[in-house]
């Protein structure tokens, strides 16, 4: 690799293209999903006509009448930007406090928070189907919200805190000499320089609240039910359906996969905890 | 004006005592050097003067006025840090002016400081660039920009001139000290570099484990060493230290001799020993000479080029009016 | 500024929302978990309400420790979720040194890996069981048919044939069944999370220090040795992050299950609980409990390996 002398012609073709056949393996269920969203779906299950097809766009056409999809997606929207929105709220400053006045103890309260991801989610589905229904919660967008902000929290504290930690503590010093308070300090200093930073937790947060497939299914009907639901309340009897459930699981995920290309480096940094870099 | 005075002032950090009980008084005008090894307090010190560390105990006073409960920024005081922090986001200009935005001054007031800094210290061309775009020095310069627009009572200084290289290092230096000259204000400097404090103070705290060692001006420091540690620390090279024999026939515990306080005989003399390594830098020669009986090499400074090499058998006499004699506990021997 | 105060309240939030979060609803479960609670029970209906009344003691825990469903529950969770680490760390090294290599197209290579991570898990889920993995209709169905047709074909062929003639016709699996559902389950799910591994661990390789591999060429070092030697011990870190995120991650997968064997299949131990809670609350409770001590030992585990690299 780095030394040059032991590059033979045969392995300057032959792992490029292993690795274009393995990127090709990989994204090839995606491509095959779209694929078939384009197919009637009678001739989406006809073998003879699996690349040769003509293409319709009926199965788009038809969504908001077959899954009632904008209403899903609108919910899946909703929950997911004003659960980032919220987590930002209360991550920023706990992240920026713990970033730059850290005390003892703000190691072992980063690594509770972290472990409250460890807490199996089922343990504690009762409860939450309980409490919610006695207090008129159950199947409300607000709870969406919540509970989504809630199994964010940890993740997004961690992104910040590794992005504000990268941030020299002396630029904040210096504001506090020039006449800075801590609300400037966030407002002048901090915002601007971690920017990218929590443009990427923002991102990442969302993408998290969009796919999520426990609670949105578990404490939801009809009213705040996203696209999660949806999907798996429509699991293709007997995949009589092929072309339309494909046209909405490409509606589906299509938006999400896009935003992903654009933050994968950020992800890495992120889901890592600035571990790796 | 910007007198700063320290009262008893104690530093902890959780239960570790970083700065036992001190006291210090730095006059109106004065450039304070504060010195000592790495981990020695001076930057922490200096931070509880800017009020960004809280002391434990004691107090803080700014011409006379106690400051301890005072935030930084309404001390009065400026501060260039060792990383200059300049904010990376905003322009030259931005930088500057951020003080005197924060204190709400009129923007046709903040131009004319900005422009006026930066004319004095050669920014002008720069002003619209970003700090990314500038070198080490320029960035310095900036920092000070940025420090001298508030007209502080006092400037601050931590390590300054450490992130530039050697050459650099000596026209800053230079500049410091002018503007220190031309704005008579109060400069507290904080530097592990002896040559930084002997060149640029006009009163040098030393400090090691928090405790002031001595505080005078450089040729009080360099000529009557309080104590072994001050001894050894100020002066390039250092000062021979010997203890044994020698050191006892003059009742002391240790014997301190600069290096350009000893003459070299190659008949006779106090101490035998075998040339090490010459170091020839054209106006002086330093031997490093291995004495038998002692472990460290003596380093020996000569005028000019005197022409010793490696294995010369050669005699050393110190100057007996130039000997630092020091008991048992370090201190000062008369 | 030295103040404790104000950093201390920003903090206030976040702590007192996810100590809510862990205390409140974990508490019920354990109260729930020590009372006879049923959803629906016609002749004993003082039961279908919480009440203390109903206090059973560690029956539940006694009666959930006592079924095979909870254990065969625990089995499979264990299963998935190892084979999906160990595939995937697997998977993910090899494809990371593959494509650590500047070559045409890179750029595309990766965004077309890294794509499955953002699939939604019920598309996921959906696409799989049905479009690829199903024995008629899927891409599986298609294929096996497809090769039975040909070796059909073949049979008739002239000096070939008898040798073809031997083979027994091949019979697509169904991945609904109960045996089979979690290889359906572990399949899909390495799919999403491979290319998660690939991301971390390539980026990992590119700090991976070019001259300490140039020393080692020098001092005879192959590829091999050099991969064995240098390589993954610096992935050793990465490993260790991967390894404990996807834990979190898959220790509560849920939405692949339900969509995979609508309860017909191989139950983990979030899908018992959650027949469970269908009806008998008390025992869905106590099993969560086991749920919630199961994660903890698994949390140490991960938490002591991974906790101080995160920290440096």
């Amino acid at each position: 690799m780095a030394i040059v002398a032991q590059h033979t012609k045969f392995s300057k073709i032959a792992w490029p293209v292993l690795a274009w056949v393995v990127a090709l393996i990989f994204f090839f269920p995606i491509a095959y999903m779209v694929m078939t969203s384009f197919k009637t779906d009678a001739d989406a299950v006809k073998p003879e006509l699996l690349f040769s097809f003509t293409p319709t766009l009926d199965n788009y056409a038809n969504m908001t009448d077959n899954y009632d999809y904008w209403r899903f997606a609108t919910n899946s929207l909703i929950t997911a930007t004003f659960a980032t929105l919220f987590t930002l709220v209360v991550s920023v400053p706990c992240a920026y406090a713990m970033a730059f006045n850290p005390t003892r103890a703000t190691k072992d309260i980063l690594m509770w928070m972290l472990s409250t991801k460890m807490l199996p989610a089922a343990a504690v589905l009762y409860p939450m189907i309980f409490m919610t229904k006695s207090l008129g919660l159950y199947d409300t967008k607000f709870l969406i919200v919540m509970v989504l902000s809630l199994i964010n929290l940890p993740i997004a504290i961690w992104m910040l805190f590794t992005y504000f930690k990268d941030i020299p503590k002396d630029i904040i010093e210096a504001g506090q000499m020039d006449g800075l308070n801590t609300w400037g300090e966030v407002r002048e200093i901090l915002i601007p320089l971690a920017w990218g930073g929590i443009a990427s937790t923002a991102l990442l947060v969302f993408i998290f609240c969009w796919n999520e497939a426990y609670w949105t299914v578990r404490l939801t009907t009809t009213d705040a039910a996203t696209l999660s639901k949806l999907i798996e309340g429509n699991r293709a009897p007997e995949g009589l359906f092929f072309g339309r459930l494909s046209a909405v699981s490409t509606a589906a995920v299509g938006p999400i996969v896009v935003l992903g290309w654009f933050c994968q480096k950020q992800l890495v940094q992120g889901l890592t905890f600035g571990a790796v870099k | 004006m910007g007198r700063i005075v320290l009262e008893k002032v104690t530093k902890k950090f959780g239960e570790v005592e970083v700065i036992p009980p001190l006291d210090l008084t730095i006059e109106d005008g004065e450039f304070a050097v504060f010195v000592g090894p790495s981990g020695c307090g001076k930057s922490t010190l200096l931070r509880l003067i800017a009020g960004l560390e809280e002391v434990t105990s004691g107090e803080v006073k700014i011409d006379d006025a106690t400051v301890t409960e005072v935030p930084p920024s309404k001390r009065g005081l400026a501060m260039v840090f060792q990383s200059y922090a300049l904010y990376p986001h905003m322009t030259v200009r931005k930088n500057i002016a951020f003080p005197l935005r924060m204190e709400k001054m009129p923007q046709s007031e903040i131009d004319a400081k900005v422009d006026m800094a930066a004319k004095s210290l050669n920014l002008t061309d720069y002003l619209d660039r970003k700090p990314g775009q500038l070198s080490g020095g320029q960035r310095q310069r900036v920092a000070i920009g940025r420090a001298i627009v508030r007209q502080p009572e006092a400037f601050l200084f931590d390590e300054p001139l450490s992130n530039l290289d050697a050459a650099l290092r000596v026209g800053m230096r230079l500049e410091i000290s002018e503007l220190h000259q031309r704005l008579e204000t109060t400069m507290i400097y904080v530097t592990h570099d002896q040559v930084e404090a002997m060149t640029m103070a006009d009163k040098i705290v030393v400090l090691q484990a928090g405790v002031i060692e001595q505080v005078g001006s450089p040729l009080e420091l360099y000529e009557r060493p309080q104590n072994r540690f001050v001894a050894g620390f100020i002066g390039s090279p250092k000062m021979n230290l010997i203890e044994g024999e020698a050191a006892k026939k003059r009742g002391a515990q240790t014997m301190g001799m600069r290096p350009e306080h000893i003459a070299v005989s190659t008949e006779a003399g106090e101490f035998k020993g075998t040339v090490g390594v010459a170091e020839h830098l054209g106006s002086d020669t330093f031997l490093h000479v291995h004495i038998d009986g002692i472990e460290e090499h003596v380093t020996v400074r000569q005028r000019g080029n005197v022409n010793f090499k490696y294995g010369d058998t050669v005699y050393l006499t110190p100057e007996e009016a130039n000997v630092h004699k020091f008991g048992a506990d370090g201190l000062r021997i008369d | 500024m030295a103040n404790r105060t104000i950093p201390r309240l920003l903090q206030t939030p976040a702590v007192v929302l996810l100590l809510f979060w862990m205390l409140v609803p974990l508490s019920m479960t354990l109260f729930f978990s020590f009372i006879r609670y049923v959803l629906n029970n016609l002749r004993r209906p003082e039961w279908t309400s919480p009440s203390i009344e109903n206090w059973r003691g560690f029956g539940n825990y006694q009666y959930v420790w006592n079924q095979d469903s909870f254990w065969l529950a625990i089995q499979n969770s264990i299963l998935i979720v190892t084979s999906i680490l160990f595939l995937t760390v697997i998977l993910g090294v090899a494809i990371a040194v593959l494509i650590n290599r500047s070559f045409p197209g890179l750029g595309i290579v990766r965004v077309l890996l890294i794509s499955p991570f953002f699939v939604m898990p019920a598309v996921n889920a959906v696409l799989w069981i049905n479009m690829i993995l199903d024995p008629v209709l899927g891409l599986q169905g298609i294929a096996v048919n497809g090769i039975n047709e040909i070796i059909a074909g073949l049979r008739s062929a002239p000096v070939v044939g008898g040798f073809f003639s031997l083979w027994p016709e091949f019979e697509p699996i169904s991945f609904r069944a109960t045996q089979t559902s979690a290889y359906a389950v572990i399949m899909m799910v390495t799919w999403q999370w491979t290319p998660f591994a690939v991301l971390i661990f390539m980026t990992s390789l590119q700090s991976e220090d070019q001259q300490q591999k140039e020393a080692a060429t020098l001092d005879g070092a192959g590829r091999w040795n050099q991969f064995r030697f240098l390589t993954l011990p610096h992935l050793g870190r990465p490993i260790a992050i991967v390894v404990m995120i996807q834990a979190i991650f898959h220790l509560s997968l849920y939405a692949e299950i339900e969509i995979v064997s609508r309860g017909n299949g191989n139950k983990n131990l979030p899908y018992y609980i959650g027949e469970l809670v269908n009806n008998n609350i008390g025992a869905a409770s106590a099993t969560g409990i086991f749920a919630v001590i199961l994660a903890n030992i698994v949390a140490i585990f991960l938490l002591r390996m991974v906790g101080k690299t995160l920290m440096e």
